[in-house]
């Protein structure tokens, strides 16, 4: 068969093969280190990039515990115990912060998985070169413009008065009269959503297409003599080759759970709508660092990784239970 | 109907042809959805400021000017800020994704016994932020700061960009691997000689991610060498024009004097964004079909297997 | 094997680069040739990054003092730039931080002036005079020097820049330009004239709008305020006779002036957009003409006023209007004369040779090369007339209006951030041009000569009261803590005004009360007590002449 082995399972068969090697200790990991000296030559030195880099940073967690002054050093600073965790789950709207975070951020993903692979796999089925390349280059477009004018589009779109959204919607007789989109609260995460999908649903499907390459294409032309039809070639041979990928994108994704986004958010935001709008980072960015106050930030950055962790690891256990590929 | 149709070309069958048909008409529309934000910008950045102020611009220009890009360009650092910012992008991704490309195989490797171990430090590190004091006394005690490498060495690996390759290499078939190794080739040569070569089509979505966040990037440049023009780059030149435009605009200089007849022209942020978006965005979009072609074509893994 | 090629070129290709931009990386700043020397000045806001000695004004003061600047604004956000430079201990030479003086202060980032200005810095005791004590420290020492010191007189502005209500003077032209007073007044024009006009252009009315975006919630929530006949002092009002800072979010004004927009939506006058619109939608709904009034400051739509300007429509533009809520109350949307004393350019302790910075400002605060900065060259950028009045040709006013050539001449760079003065020169002249009414009134268009007239006045300001004197404005400098109690109510209340003025103003008036009341209680239950009792005491500080205090 031209399918390779699934990592997982190839994982498991060389750990069966070696089953009798498997005795830890020191001697067991020098003899290691010889044997596989190539592979440490090529990883420990980027293992040291990023202890130096990405862990020695973190020492300045501490300051989520400090009153931090940033004139100071990190040993002079006033301790403010769990001060800061305090204030941060103390706001009364703690929890409509948390729930709109959440939300954004589960529709952001899901929306985004969706639509980035159907329009990968709708690519895909494009038979002329030439147009595929055109759509695909037009498509990831609207990645490179800011949210700021990605906001200003969006917000011109939604406007009552010749908004394109609501004369359409006008003209097809589904409403009687305009509706003031960014003034009710809680049309602003469908409109987040929709935003979110239009700027980056090109930008997404790159990655997708780039796994579709990795398909062998002697299947699709087996299951074309055997008379599959197109919906079953992208059913049972498209999908299933690009799942690896997405199993590990999904996973990834998922720790960022209570990243839902900041800019659009930000710029859509209203007086009316605030009350759907108001997600975690716009809440640190209000009292933390515009009151020049590291710490709270620091504390909110704590709470996030330790979700994410509980996410990150919830998920890749599921995965491994379910058989399908994992982050680790 | 007639591009469609020339466009689905002939079809076996008639559920290709509906398929098809459905399909082209699709991507026609959303060619017009995602390329008007891009027109609607061209439009802007190519029309009078106080003009666009009145709103209601499409795709094309109402009242032509060029001096939006003239006002971007009158910048004496503009060249040289190009230069850095080509320089950082093409050694950033060169050396970013080598680097991925070289950790990733390491930890695509089944019997690799560090392969857990790295693969979660690595994964980690995605979801920790160590804020931006720490990271940038820790540069400064590194002597990176003032330097060209702190837009290089703090950010060398992309974790994602790292795990997309490693899924990759992942997916080769392990019999490519194994028969290599029983000619006796050890882990560089199946590393030069198999994993990149049979993983171009990753390296080039990677490089494209990275050499796209290294050329929009700004905030580094910002913290650490906002002092040294010789270091600064394209974009953040860019912004510099930008944050001039959002008081020039609001001015009392300039607002309160009356226009008695000729021309003055003016720029607002919303014209300077708008032609600054164009600049910035037009190279990035041009190396892309260099790219494209090879993700946008199936390889067949089969001749490689021998 | 392509691809492997490919990627090796472009290693090399790399390293080579590398090679390159290693090379020329470090210089040094400070100390070049002979006499000469270039400090690093750090601007806390935008504007453009120049060399002070490319500018014509620059180069003089270069050879007079030997002393050039690298002038560098902000990019991105202030406290993270802050942050790290505390957090490092390196600091440009000067800094103007913007809002974040004081932490700079605690972290012995300033250098104490005060030996400096004493030997070096005659003119600029001379000029800031009886302000010194204003910004001085508790301990004694003066950190850094602010901008605008009201010297002889004081000159308002020739136009309104600053809070109103405004008024599409197609509106007053077609009631025969009647003088209004009173907001019921004001409303009740725009209905009449929207009922007459329901279409303007093709385009349907609007006739009442307003905007609070993002930060700028006070362009909605600061009208009663005005309505009630204070200045812009932040968030209080201050009693004239007991001088007592009271909080008007919840006022009896704030309350009417809320019912009379419930009104107006009600009755379909309201631009319910308002509370929703970014400010480019707001411009566009300015400049289309189709607006009959609004309330908002002056410099916060200058884009849609150039706009209208631009299209030659006199009768769309707009006009100014000093509207009180009552018979009697009297006008102050003007601006006191405001001399900001917690905002200022200091040295810091990275400067060599602080003496020069200091030289280098005592030299550009004198009246001669105030003038120079602010009004440009005699006989090339303005004249002077037989009383020995200032004023401009038509072709100086073209020469220097536009932001190039103020960039140029460094006018644009010197007006502000640096030590300078504000009021009247000693010969009688307004410092500012802008607030010369001799220009002002050579800067008039037909159109605006045919309102003048009409209101019988000379400039647009004369309609509104002088400031009366509030030796305490603005109450808004005082020094709030990041995070304090009182830096805490402020966000909090702006958060509570913004969720419940809109829902107020578009209830249904049965409803009104009721929605009062819910807004009442929200925002009684943050820490007001505490901001006004802060901002009394303010007040009554500074009255005794005490602007730093603890």
């Amino acid at each position: 068969m031209s399918q390779s082995m699934n990592p997982v399972e190839a994982e498991k068969e060389y750990k069966a093969r070696n089953k009798y090697k498997a005795k830890r200790g020191l001697r067991y990991f020098f003899r290691k280190c010889k044997e596989q000296k190539e592979l440490l030559f090529m990883s420990v030195p980027f293992l040291i990039w990023l202890f130096i880099f990405k862990y020695i940073p973190l020492g300045g967690w501490v300051m989520a515990f400090q009153d931090f002054k940033p004139a100071k050093g990190f040993f002079e600073q006033e301790w403010a115990g769990l001060d800061n965790f305090r204030f941060l789950f103390g706001n009364e709207r703690f929890f409509e912060i948390m729930r709109n975070t959440l939300a954004m951020s589960i529709i952001n993903l899901v929306l985004g998985f969706v639509t980035a692979i159907a329009l990968a796999i709708l690519l895909n089925e494009l038979r002329n070169i030439a147009f595929k390349r055109i759509v695909q280059t037009i498509s990831y477009m609207p990645h490179f413009l800011s949210w700021v004018v990605v906001a200003g589009l969006v917000s011109t779109a939604l406007a009552m008065e010749d908004g394109i959204v609501n004369t359409i919607l006008l003209h097809l007789g589904i409403i009687d009269s305009p509706i003031m989109w960014l003034g009710v609260a809680h049309y602003f995460w469908g409109i987040i959503g929709a935003s979110d999908v239009w700027k980056s649903v090109g930008w997404n499907s790159i990655i997708y297409l780039a796994a579709m390459t990795m398909i062998n294409q002697e299947q699709y032309e087996a299951a074309e003599i055997d008379g599959a039809k197109r919906i079953q070639r992208i059913l049972y041979i498209t999908l299933p080759g690009i799942k690896p990928v997405f199993v590990i994108l999904l996973i990834m994704n998922i720790g960022y759970i209570l990243e839902s986004g900041f800019e659009a958010q930000y710029l859509l935001m209203n007086s009316m709508n605030m009350d759907y709008a108001e997600n975690l980072d716009i809440y640190v960015l209000r009292y933390g660092i515009s009151m020049a106050d590291f710490s709270l930030a620091t504390a909110a950055g704590m709470f996030k990784t330790i979700i994410s962790f509980i996410f990150l690891f919830g998920a890749n256990k599921i995965a491994e239970k379910l058989g399908e590929a994992r982050l680790f | 109907m007639g591009v469609i149709r020339k466009i689905v070309g002939k079809r076996r069958g008639v559920d290709d042809l509906i398929f098809d048909t459905i399909n082209v008409t699709f991507m026609l529309l959303l060619v017009v959805v995602m390329l008007y934000p891009m027109l609607n910008t061209l439009a802007i950045s190519l029309n009078e400021a106080t003009d666009t102020v009145r709103g209601g611009l499409h795709i094309l220009p109402r009242s032509f000017t060029t001096y939006n890009y003239a006002h971007v360009f009158n910048e004496a650092q503009i060249i040289q800020a190009g230069i850095i910012s080509v320089l950082r992008t093409v050694v950033g991704t060169g050396l970013g994704v080598f680097a991925s490309a070289m950790v990733a195989y390491t930890i695509s490797r089944p019997h690799f016994f560090l392969k857990k171990f790295i693969t979660l430090a690595f994964v980690l590190t995605m979801y920790m932020n160590a804020g931006l004091i720490p990271t940038y006394l820790l540069n400064r005690e590194l002597g990176l700061i003032g330097s060209f490498w702190v837009y290089i060495i703090p950010g060398l690996i992309g974790v994602f960009n790292l795990i997309v390759i490693r899924s990759f290499i992942e997916g080769l078939p392990e019999t490519i691997f194994e028969s290599a190794r029983m000619d006796g080739a050890g882990e560089f040569v199946q590393f030069f000689r198999i994993a990149l070569p049979l993983a171009v089509p990753v390296i080039a979505t990677v490089s494209l991610f990275v050499a796209v966040g290294q050329w929009n990037q700004w905030f580094d440049v910002f913290i650490y060498n906002s002092s040294i023009p010789e270091l600064s780059t394209l974009q953040y030149e860019l912004m510099k024009v930008l944050q001039s435009t959002n008081t020039s605009g609001g001015s009392a200089a300039d607002s309160f004097s009356r226009s008695l007849g000729g021309q003055v022209e003016v720029v607002t942020p919303q014209s300077i964004r708008a032609a600054m978006t164009v600049v910035v965005s037009i190279p990035i979009i041009m190396v892309y079909p260099f790219l494209q072609k090879y993700f946008v074509k199936g390889l067949t893994l089969g001749g490689v297997k021998g | 094997m392509n691809g492997k090629k490919g990627f090796l070129s472009i290693l090399l290709v790399a390293v080579l680069l590398m090679i390159t931009a290693c090379v020329g990386e470090e210089e040094d700043t400070a100390a070049d040739s002979d006499d000469g020397v270039t400090y690093h000045y750090f601007i806390g806001g935008s504007g453009r990054d120049v060399n002070t000695n490319e500018t014509v004004i620059g180069k003089i003061f270069e050879e007079e003092t030997g002393v050039n600047f690298q002038v560098e604004h902000l990019v991105g956000d202030l406290n993270e730039r802050i942050g790290v430079m505390l957090a490092g201990g390196t600091y440009p030479d000067v800094v103007v931080a913007a809002g974040t003086e004081d932490q700079l202060v605690d972290a012995g980032a300033f250098i104490p002036l005060n030996d400096l200005l004493e030997e070096h810095g005659q003119n600029i005791l001379e000029m800031y005079g009886e302000y010194l004590d204003r910004f001085t420290y508790p301990d004694g020492n003066i950190y850094y020097i602010p901008f605008g010191a009201e010297i002889n007189e004081y000159q308002p502005m020739a136009n309104i820049d600053q809070g109103a209500f405004w008024i599409r003077k197609g509106v007053l032209k077609e009631y025969g330009f009647p003088e209004l007073t009173t907001i019921e007044e004001y409303f009740d024009l725009i209905k009449r004239y929207a009922d007459e006009y329901p279409e303007i252009d093709g385009m349907r009315t609007i006739p009442f709008t307003g905007i609070g975006h993002d930060q700028g919630f006070f362009r909605i929530s600061n009208a009663p305020n005005h309505l009630a006949g204070f200045p812009n002092d932040g968030g209080v009002m201050v009693d004239m006779e007991t001088h007592e800072a009271t909080v008007y979010g919840d006022s009896e004004y704030a309350k009417r002036y809320l019912r009379m927009l419930n009104e107006l939506n009600a009755e379909g006058y309201l631009d319910q957009e308002m509370f929703v619109m970014n400010d480019d939608d707001y411009l566009a709904k300015l400049s289309s003409g189709s607006v009959l009034g609004f309330f908002d400051y002056g410099w916060a739509f200058a884009d849609a006023r150039n706009a209208l300007e631009e299209a030659g429509e006199p009768d769309n533009e707009f006009m100014a209007l000093p509207i009180v809520m009552d018979e009697g109350i009297k006008d102050q949307y003007i601006d006191p004369p405001a001399f900001v004393q917690n905002r200022g350019t200091g040295i810091t302790v990275n400067a060599e040779n602080p003496e020069r910075i200091v030289q280098y400002w005592d030299n550009m605060i004198k009246e001669e090369n105030q003038r120079l900065i602010m009004w440009g060259i005699e006989g090339e950028h303005y004249e002077v007339d037989d009383n020995g009045r200032f004023y401009r040709t038509q072709e100086q006013i073209d020469l220097v209006r536009p932001q190039k050539f103020q960039e140029e001449f460094g006018m644009s760079v010197f007006s502000w951030d640096w030590p300078r003065i504000n009021g009247t020169f000693s010969d009688g002249n307004a410092i500012e041009p802008r607030r010369q009414p001799e220009v002002a009134s050579m800067e008039y268009r037909e159109s605006d000569h045919e309102y003048l007239e009409a209101y019988g006045i000379e400039t647009f300001s004369e309609l509104f009261s002088l400031p009366d004197e509030r030796p305490w404005y603005p109450a808004w400098s005082a020094n709030v803590a990041p995070g304090s109690a009182v830096d805490i109510f402020s966000e909090e209340s702006d958060q509570v005004l913004k969720r419940h003025y809109p829902r107020i103003v578009l209830s249904d008036p049965a409803d009104f009360e009721a929605e009062w009341e819910d807004f009442v209680e929200a925002y009684r239950s943050l820490n007001v007590e505490e901001y006004e009792a802060f901002f009394t005491r303010t007040v009554e500080e500074r009255i005794n002449g005490n602007w730093q205090f603890e």
